[in-house]
């Protein structure tokens, strides 16, 4: 069974110059966010070894968000069965 | 006269008229008496009330004050806002069985005694399972039993516990049961035990991503917004304060991120987010002081209305399309676009952007965290923040309504589901910005909380975007795992696979033994009764005739070892 083509209707949000801007605009708020650190000062740390690293949460999330990630790829190798699995 | 008629029960009684009215008038019948009810309970004073004497017990069978009303307040809006996406479902039993539902579990939130809160306990598992069997089929049925037994065996522990309770105390009052520098009581061990299996408590959770993802579109939308935080309340109840819960609620959020990360059903991904949410308020409970709970209480309520705005958008999702599985949508931003942006409305609220509700209920309880200077909680939340992000931020938005286009272009859901997922949408902004509203309500209201700090809110931008981040580069990397048609096994496997296994084994094992058993038996009796044949028939040994002289000579031998004898 062959599947039906996707009408090729592409909307603003699938043409891949407005991909890329999307992404653009992205990592240019991202670099802001992380030196917006440095204008401003944290009253009351409460983990100041942490928190007072630039762009600490910005890392973090960056790096939590991949671990998950693969955490799942390493998951799914234990994990995975055929869909019908309780229905055999 | 009003401040008499106990929550919950307009609701509950109203739907025995139900089946009465013409299929058209059911929905709207729903929706006026969720309405009314919202009204009277509104209107009822804080106050304990509905005193019965029975078998020399007291019950307080009604209890409001500023917990269960938040709570009551919450569950009226979402049982309002789900009659409304229910409003074009011709089905009685979903009608019936949601309203009582929704009213049971508003009686249990206002329950003052541990007897009247399990009969509610129980009825709300009983009403809820017809909203799981609605689906009509197999599949459904089954995860309906699945989930039957497990609700009313959480619900004959806690019975259980209060019958322990009223025989160690003579109190069958529902307040704390933890005493500080004390172990729990068995009785409180048991009650924990209950609330955990309705809390989803890891490896007690499966049966929530089972079920849930099994009821009709609507139906799940209840679902969502009443058990588990039932749970919650009777939790903050019981079990403010108490440590364990802290880590229970750790792993609570970090365990089901994983699992949403590779699961292709949507709403099963949703099952395991609310699993990762409800660790969110575990934590609060565990942590017990006054900003954790006020914390744990703005993130249930908060929860209850982005949870179900999600599931709406996935549910109609599933209504138009006939699927919510991940490998096959995709694209459908072009033709459900009002859907599309109440779904990323809910995602937004859920991942905790600024000004919308996430972010001024989930940062207390972080805060509440860091303020109790508990590094490793803390440390836990933010990742799981992260992970919220992921498996919600982004994946159900993403890959629903943009990745590849699936080719499928349906009609944009029904005007009932938009209006409903419109309140609900509303809603979420609403919390975020005018926050001093719902924080006014809270069950401490002189704790003095602002989110809108600049650290506060550059940090969870930066945690958030970042994220976002992450995910642009794994999948312009190839990284990000695809998305596969697949059955993940979680602890249902245990007894949905291995117990069957096991005791079909034993048996197995048992046939052969017994008949192993057996013919070694019958091998034994035979060759006995061969012998037996072979030695006593009439030319055996002990069978056959001697001859005199032999028997003669032996007697004689006899008689003289009996002289000797003698005169020895």
């Amino acid at each position: 069974m062959t599947e039906p083509k996707p009408p090729s209707d592409p909307s603003w949000f699938e043409k891949p110059r407005n991909i890329n801007l999307m992404i653009g605009v992205l990592v240019l708020v991202c670099v802001a966010l992380v030196l917006a650190d440095l204008f401003y000062e944290n009253p009351h740390p409460h983990f100041p070894k942490w928190e007072n690293v630039l762009g600490f949460q910005a890392w973090f999330g960056f790096i939590a968000f991949v671990i998950i990630v693969f955490l799942g790829r390493l998951l799914r190798v234990i994990v995975r069965r055929p869909e019908d699995y309780y229905d055999r | 006269m009003i401040d008499n008629i106990p929550p919950g029960l307009i609701m509950i009684l109203g739907a025995l008229l139900l089946p009465f009215l013409a299929h058209r008038a059911q929905a709207i019948g729903v929706l006026v008496l969720s309405l009314i009810s919202m009204v009277v309970f509104w209107f009822t004073p804080e106050s304990t009330f509905g005193q019965i004497e029975l078998f020399g017990m007291t019950l307080e069978a009604i209890r409001i004050d500023r917990l269960s009303r938040l709570f009551g307040i919450v569950f009226h809006i979402a049982a309002i806002v789900s009659a409304i996406y229910a409003l074009h479902v011709r089905d009685t039993r979903q009608h019936v069985a949601g309203i009582v539902y929704a009213g049971a579990a508003i009686g249990a939130c206002c329950a003052g005694d541990l007897m009247t809160l399990f009969v509610y306990w129980e009825l709300t598992a009983l009403s809820s399972v017809f909203l799981v069997w609605a689906s009509d089929n197999a599949q459904a049925y089954k995860a309906g039993m699945r989930y039957l037994i497990i609700q009313v065996a959480s619900g004959v522990l806690l019975l259980s516990g209060a019958i322990m309770r009223f025989v160690e105390t003579g109190s069958l009052e529902f307040t704390s049961l933890v005493t500080e520098g004390e172990p729990l009581s068995a009785s409180a061990f048991l009650i924990l035990f209950a609330f955990g299996i309705k809390c989803a408590f890891p490896l007690l959770h499966n049966w929530l991503q089972d079920s849930y993802p099994q009821a009709t579109v609507s139906g799940t939308v209840f679902l969502s917004a009443f058990t588990t935080k039932l749970a919650v309340y009777s939790l903050i109840r019981g079990f403010a304060g108490f440590e364990p819960l802290i880590w229970i609620g750790c792993a609570m959020t970090l365990f089901p991120i994983v699992f949403a990360v590779i699961e292709n059903d949507l709403r099963r991904v949703l099952a395991y987010s609310l699993n990762n949410q409800l660790g969110f308020m575990v934590v609060g409970i565990g942590i017990g002081t006054e900003l954790a709970i006020n914390g744990t209480v703005a993130h249930a309520f908060c929860h209850i209305i982005y949870k179900s705005l999600l599931f709406m958008s996935m549910g109609a999702v599933l209504f138009r399309v006939g699927t919510v599985k991940a490998t096959e949508l995709g694209g459908l931003h072009k033709s459900m676009p009002l859907t599309t942006i109440f779904c990323i409305i809910g995602a937004g609220a859920i991942s905790g952007f600024p000004l919308l509700s996430g972010f001024i209920s989930k940062s207390m309880i972080i805060s509440a965290a860091a303020e109790e200077h508990q590094f490793w909680v803390w440390f836990v939340l933010l990742i799981a923040s992260a992970g919220v992000m992921e498996h919600s931020g982004i994946k159900i938005p993403f890959f629903a309504f943009f990745a590849h286009d699936s080719g499928k272009r349906v009609k944009e859901a029904p005007a009932n589901m938009l209006v409903a997922m419109a309140i609900a949408a509303f809603l979420c902004i609403a919390l975020g910005v005018a926050y001093p509203v719902l924080y006014r309500m809270l069950p401490h209201p002189e704790i003095d909380y602002h989110p809108y700090t600049v650290t506060h809110v550059v940090t969870q931008l930066q945690l958030l975007m970042f994220a976002a981040l992450a995910f642009v580069f794994l999948m312009k990397s190839g990284l990000y795992p695809a998305e596969q048609r697949a059955t993940n096994l979680d602890t249902d496997w245990v007894y949905r696979r291995a117990v069957p296994a096991v005791i079909s084994a034993t048996r197995s094992i048992g046939r052969v033994l017994d008949r192993s058993l057996r013919d070694d038996g019958l091998v034994i009796l035979k060759g006995f009764l061969s012998t037996a044949n072979r030695n006593f028939n009439d030319k055996g040994v002990l069978g056959g005739t001697w001859s005199t002289s032999t028997m003669t000579f032996w007697a004689t031998i006899l008689l003289a070892i009996c002289l000797v004898l003698y005169y020895l």
